[in-house]
């Protein structure tokens, strides 16, 4: 029986079940004697994103989103995985929007291709475009399990396990119904005597991962806001990084401290432009609003109606029909992308 | 004088409780709108973090759409990522949290993640918590800001996702491990709210001109505290409509929305 350390059970109302203390992919043991076995030289990592979905996505495993709701986010990658297929991931992210939902509507299309066990994450919606319809269809239905936390406690939980650590205390979730329901715990501290909520590291198998630039070992540079993108990507047991831009090395070496994602932390890596659309890239391009609402209403009249007709239109036209990200991105009107890129504004960032 | 529309005047009302010289951590929407408009007129000093990252933004490509817009990461003064920003909170570098959600009930508790009791099979499943529940834990004080409808005011809540007073006893938040004092003020179309300190119960403010007490209370699905004091709320002029309007959200992203009655 967990211990509860707050007076959340005054006042709680919610029916769940008791989780066993159990991490939801390596445990922090696992993922240093993994990372200790890799080769760590400064090597081209530069492959096709084909090759790097084949090489490490793997049924049951866990599966960590970058990026933050619209931002960053890795669609190239997800729409590689949904392509490749896989079978009972489990879902980690702080907030996602596009990401989750394309392979939810990937499992509502095709459970023998793609399908979602579980998720631990902080939110998932698409903020001022809506709710995530295909998120209600399945839990209203009992079909994912969930584990829920603040956005900062799974951003520290993926610092956590970058760190090297077990856990982490934090000063939230306590006295909230996520004290209940979550894999957390409450503990006296050792050195002040008050309570203090811990909150266990989180190591994906595999993070996916959209960075501004990079050089070709993987050392890459995040402009606008990180995000929790170096937490995750040094979380993850391997990772997949997207590059807007690939650098010259010597970028790298003149702007050391620019580096948020050291090369060791990167196992594959593919320039992909427009890797994060219709999401943003800040320096590159605004998000494409329309090209969202397209996908959301297609997933909120399955929804609504149970009818797929729509949902798998868009899947067939730009997922299947597209051999990769350049393919679909070719289906998106210039007069599109010279919007989105005017809507940024071509805020600096340091390439060359 | 023009007429207001409940999302103005929850903009407005937010804007005018908000003060100069400190640091407010801003929601998607109405927190970033009534932010914006201290910053035009009362509160040039106050600044804003945004939860991907951003702390003091210059918001020069417009309002930002979302707290993870890249609009809102533009010339920040620091830019780091979601652990900086919410480390700044837990430290108390941060002292508003302007929140949402589906539910709040008399002690400032929030629900944003499920409506029914069985979380793993949810009547209705919302977003989840995101950055909400940390900013009620350790912003200094935390700002409510909804429609005021009588699904939304409960005296039960389906699920607490961001902590106020909790059951009301005095020790509650500091069992719970949280930083922050906790709640201040719930801003609604038709009334404001405080807390009380004794009782931390949900207090009334003030209410709409032409608006009773009591027609507030019939809104609230608990007892609210009604003291005899209870004043108009201040409307905004036709110079912060012009402002709300035409500058801060030219496109009705938010300000257009309807209240559900």
């Amino acid at each position: 029986m967990k211990k509860i350390g707050s007076s959340i059970k005054n006042i709680s109302q919610v029916k769940y079940d008791e989780k066993p203390l159990e991490f939801w992919g390596p445990t922090p043991d696992e993922a240093r004697k993994i990372m200790v076995s890799k080769p760590k030289g400064l090597k081209d990592k530069r492959t096709t994103l084909k090759d790097a979905v084949q090489k490490h996505i793997k049924d049951g495993i866990n599966l960590g989103l970058g990026g933050f709701v619209n931002t960053r986010v890795p669609v190239a990658a997800v729409h590689e995985v949904i392509r490749h297929g896989v079978k009972d991931l489990t879902l980690s992210m702080q907030s996602n929007s596009i990401c989750a939902e394309l392979l939810a509507g990937a499992m509502i299309l095709d459970p023998d291709r793609v399908s979602i066990k579980r998720a631990e994450l902080a939110w998932w919606g698409y903020e001022i475009i809506g709710i995530a319809p295909l998120l209600r269809y399945m839990t209203s239905n009992g079909m994912i399990e969930l584990d829920d936390y603040t956005n900062y406690g799974m951003s520290v939980r993926f610092k956590a396990a970058a760190m090297g650590i077990p856990f982490i205390p934090v000063r939230d979730h306590g006295g909230a119904d996520m004290e209940l329901i979550n894999k957390g715990t409450m503990m006296e501290c050792p050195y002040t005597g008050r309570n203090v909520y811990l909150v266990p590291a989180c190591h994906p198998d595999v993070s996916l991962i959209h960075v501004t630039a990079a050089d070709m070992y993987g050392n890459s540079r995040l402009m606008g806001a990180q995000c929790t993108c170096s937490e995750l990507a040094m979380a993850g047991t391997y990772s997949i990084v997207t590059a807007e831009k690939i650098i010259p090395d010597d970028n790298i070496r003149n702007y050391p401290n620019l580096t948020e994602i050291p090369h060791p932390a990167v196992d594959s890596l593919v320039e992909v432009p427009f890797g994060a659309y219709p999401g943003a890239c800040y320096g590159f391009h605004w998000f494409d609003m329309d090209h969202i609402k397209m996908f959301r209403a297609a997933s909120e009249e399955f929804r609504k109606t149970g009818d797929k007709t729509k949902l798998k239109q868009y899947y067939d036209e730009y997922i299947f029909g597209c051999a990769n990200h350049e393919e679909f991105m070719e289906k998106i009107d210039s007069e599109t992308i010279k919007k989105i890129k005017e809507m940024d504004g071509g805020q600096p960032i340091i390439l060359d | 004088m023009a007429e207001v529309t409940p999302m103005e005047m929850i903009a407005y009302t937010g804007s005018r409780v908000l003060q100069d010289e400190s640091i407010v951590f801003v929601g998607t929407g109405l927190p970033i709108i009534a932010a914006m408009h201290a910053q035009y007129t009362h509160a040039p000093n106050l600044l804003m973090i945004y939860e991907a990252g951003s702390l003091a933004p210059i918001l020069e490509m417009g309002m930002p759409l979302s707290v993870g817009d890249t609009r809102a990461a533009r010339k920040a003064t620091y830019l780091k990522g979601l652990c900086g920003v919410f480390e700044l909170t837990q430290r108390g570098y941060s002292d508003f949290a302007f929140i949402g959600g589906a539910q709040i009930d008399m002690y400032g508790n929030i629900c944003s993640t499920i409506q029914g009791e069985d979380y793993r099979q949810p009547q209705v499943r919302f977003p989840g918590s995101g950055g909400a529940g940390a900013m009620a834990a350790n912003c200094e004080k935390t700002i409510a800001i909804m429609a005021l409808e009588k699904r939304r005011f409960v005296k039960q809540l389906d699920f607490v996702t961001s902590i106020g007073y909790g059951d009301g006893s005095p020790d509650y938040r500091d069992k719970a491990g949280v930083m922050g004092s906790g709640p201040y003020r719930v801003i609604t179309n038709q009334a404001l709210f405080g807390f009380d300190e004794e009782t931390r119960r949900m207090k009334l403010l003030e209410v709409m001109p032409g608006v009773t007490t009591q027609e507030i209370q019939d809104l609230v699905g608990f007892e609210l505290i009604i003291p005899s004091d209870v004043k108009e709320m201040k409307l905004p002029t036709e110079e912060d409509l012009t402002l709300l309007r035409d500058k801060i959200d030219a496109e009705g992203y938010f300000l257009k929305r309807q209240v559900k009655k």
